[in-house]
């Protein structure tokens, strides 16, 4: 023992054995947590790439600018501009007198293509344009008699061949499109009626059948998943602060309070298809709610976000000093007084992560909408709030899962740009998170 | 209000156990008004234990169990009729660590008279703050910085903050657990002039580790041994002529 210093006399300039096995392990730690970080960062560029790569496309259309001659006599037989007696002509009749006008300008342009049919020229618009056409002049009877221009949705597999996903060699081996098709749309690209351009109804149009993968869009999807948000945010984050505040700082330690404390860690626990089979169960079957309602689904959604703000907001709560407890009750204040003014707002930062952490996870849930019907095609926009809690509505991460289904490759991309949107409303919520948490951190 | 002998606070046969462990034992000791009363005694003998009794803060440990009677102005404190937080009002405590709120000098200070409406205006308690603070020998130093927050003064500032809050609730007996422990000698002496100019309307209870200290702020010590009440008597009399060979053992540095 007293011997060390004479074996081993001090220097400060050169380094010992020990320091220097002390040093390399130090060094090897940080080598592997470097090595962890660029893995990590890695596989998220990676993803996320992927993600954009696919889903970008998305987010732009090919359009067909046409200049329609709106005819009284084939659009309006009545001659009387009555809404309803218009409502006889059926999308089929404007569909017809589409095709008859867009091969009238193919020809008044001089555009010639060998070989190709009526039905390719029906084919190049989608099988939406007609409705399209016809919902703007039921809107609108004025128009009929003038010539307006109108800017169609162009057939997926034309937009495919913009976007390059369709070529010569496949639409050979493709029975919904023909050589003669693409050949025409280089054509009318030339001259300008083919165009692409920034694709709003992504964003705000419904969901579209199998077979119009151009129109389809994402409008329930985001009503319905911003729904639910709603009632999670008002449910949960107020049951969930309560609950935890009660539990960590009035209820009495016994038999019953430890058995709610493990009931709550074990459902963060539950994976989220029960909650699914609960709220089938307790929301449809006995409460009678309705099906694939953003109600239901909310409710379901708050029931699994529940443990989660709750863990969260205890670890907040403990985590503040009990001095900070001690200090207010010194000075005469009441136990709900230093809670409140002392306590909660330390702990608000913590809780806020915790809201966003579980709002996050909702946002993202598949499997229990899945259960309680919110996986249908819903073409009808639901009402605003409060009533369109109750009207079918679907939900973006299903949609994902629900273009992801489909057979046609239009879809996948379609599938991507879901993605895509989902994670710009986690960024957003998250973002709200990090301001919030500023403001509160920023006072001290 | 007192009573004729000047009794405040008359605490008989309290027995306090943190579970089992017996941590005061059968202790009495009248606190007599507008006096300082000092509690000496070795490390772990139960001071903070037997000062928190007095204002009910061992009502916030879950294991502590208190039993015998404490009467302030001759009402018992643990009668079940009593709200506690009522009774802190009158008895306010500064901490044996400094435990400033998380939030502004002025906010700390001016906590106490908000939630107890003592003040009317923006004006008066402005009144109040600053002079508490100046009681608190703090004003000087803190003055052109009321909106900073409170956790970042020095240790020792931080417990005059703490000391002015406690003041500024205007209690009528204050309990300080060792509030010069982090002081320097300078900042010491003005608390123990503020400690003495608070007898002149209140009763104050100290705990000190310093037997100058007790010497020279109290009136009235009490030394505890091991969760006894060895001595309790006039201060003069406790460090010239004590009665127990404890106490003079503790006071001449043999045991502590
Ligand atoms: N919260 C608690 N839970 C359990 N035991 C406690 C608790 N607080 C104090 N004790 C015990 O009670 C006894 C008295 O503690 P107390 O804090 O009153 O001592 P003290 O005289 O103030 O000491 P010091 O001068 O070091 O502050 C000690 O043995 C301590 O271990
Ligand atoms: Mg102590």
């Amino acid at each position: 023992m007293t011997d060390i210093a004479g074996v081993r006399p001090p220097r400060l300039l050169t380094r010992d054995a020990r320091t220097r096995r002390r040093n390399a392990a130090e060094f090897r730690f940080r080598l592997y947590g470097r090595v962890a970080v660029c893995i990590g960062v890695a596989a998220l560029i990676v993803l996320l790439a992927s993600v954009v790569a696919n889903g970008v496309g998305a987010f732009r259309q090919t359009f067909l600018t046409l200049d329609l001659s709106l005819d009284a006599a084939e659009l309006d037989p009545s001659g009387a501009r009555d809404v309803a007696a218009m409502k006889k002509v059926t999308t089929i009749g404007y569909g017809r007198f589409l095709t008859r006008q867009l091969k009238a300008a193919i020809a008044e342009r001089g555009i010639r293509i060998e070989g190709i049919t009526d039905s390719d020229i029906a084919g190049m618009i989608s099988k939406a344009a007609p409705a399209q056409v016809r919902d703007r002049v039921l809107a609108d009877p004025g128009l009929i008699g003038r010539t307006v221009a109108f800017r169609l949705l162009a057939n997926g597999r034309i937009d495919g061949y913009l976007k390059g996903r369709v070529t010569m060699k496949s639409a050979r081996l493709d029975g919904n499109v023909s050589p003669a098709q693409l050949r025409l749309s280089d054509a009318l690209r030339k001259d300008g009626m083919l165009a692409m351009a920034f694709n709003w109804g992504f964003i705000t149009s419904a969901d579209a059948s199998e077979l119009r993968p151009e129109a389809a869009g994402l409008g329930v999807a985001i009503l319905g998943s911003a729904y639910m948000m709603i009632i999670v945010l008002f449910l949960a984050l107020p049951i969930g602060v309560a609950s935890s505040i009660y539990l960590e700082e009035f209820a009495p330690t016994n038999r019953w309070t430890d058995l709610i404390e493990v009931n709550i860690s074990n459902l963060a626990a539950v994976p989220s298809i029960v909650f699914g089979i609960l709220g089938l169960a307790i929301f449809i079957n006995f409460a009678g709610l309705p099906q694939s309602a953003p109600i239901v689904g909310g409710l379901v959604l708050t029931l699994m976000t529940l443990p989660t703000i709750i863990i969260a907001t205890r670890a907040a709560l403990k985590s503040v000093p009990p001095s900070i407890r001690d200090a207010a009750l010194g000075v005469g204040a009441s136990k709900m007084q230093a809670i409140m003014h002392h306590v909660v707002p330390l702990a608000m930062p913590g809780v806020l992560t915790g809201a966003i952490i579980g709002l996050a996870q909702a946002l993202g849930e598949t499997a229990p909408l899945l259960l309680i019907g919110m996986v249908a095609f819903v073409r009808d926009f639901p009402a605003p709030p409060p009533e369109g809690f109750l009207d079918p509505a679907t939900a973006l991460p299903v949609q994902v899962y629900n273009f992801t289904q489909r057979a046609d490759p239009a879809f996948a991309e379609r599938a991507s740009g879901a993605i895509i949107v989902l994670m710009v409303f986690l960024l957003a919520m998250n973002l709200v998170a990090i301001l919030l948490r500023r403001r509160f951190e920023r006072r001290w | 209000m007192s009573d004729a002998t000047g009794l405040k606070i008359a605490a008989r046969d309290v027995d306090v156990f943190y579970g089992d462990h017996h941590a005061i034992k059968d202790v009495s000791v009248a606190i007599a008004d507008r006096t300082v009363t000092a509690f000496i005694g070795p490390s772990g003998c139960g001071k903070s234990t037997f000062l928190r009794c007095l204002n009910r803060m061992n009502d916030t440990i879950d294991v502590c169990r208190v039993s015998g009677t404490i009467e302030l102005d001759g009402e018992d404190i643990y009668d079940r009729r009593v709200d506690p937080v009522q009774l802190r009002a009158r008895v306010g405590m500064v901490f044996q660590k400094p435990n400033p709120f998380p939030k502004s000098i002025f906010d700390n200070v001016a906590y106490g008279p908000r939630i107890h409406g003592l003040t009317r205006s923006r004006g008066e308690l402005d009144e109040v703050v600053e002079n508490a603070l100046r009681r608190a020998a703090l004003w000087d130093e803190v003055k052109d910085r009321l909106s900073a927050p409170g956790t970042g003064l020095s240790g020792g500032q931080q417990q005059r903050l703490c000391i002015a809050r406690a003041v500024a609730t205007a209690p009528e007996v204050l309990l300080m657990d060792e509030p010069c422990s982090a002081l320097d000698p300078i900042a010491t002496a003005q608390i123990e002039e503020l400690i003495d100019e608070l007898r002149g309307n209140f009763s104050v209870v100290i705990v000190t580790h310093s037997m100058q200290q007790a010497a020279r702020v109290s009136q009235r010590t009490a030394f505890f041994h091991l969760g006894d009440l060895v001595e309790f008597g006039e201060t003069g009399q406790i460090f010239t002529n004590p009665q127990d060979p404890r106490t003079e053992s503790y006071i001449t540095g043999r045991i502590g």
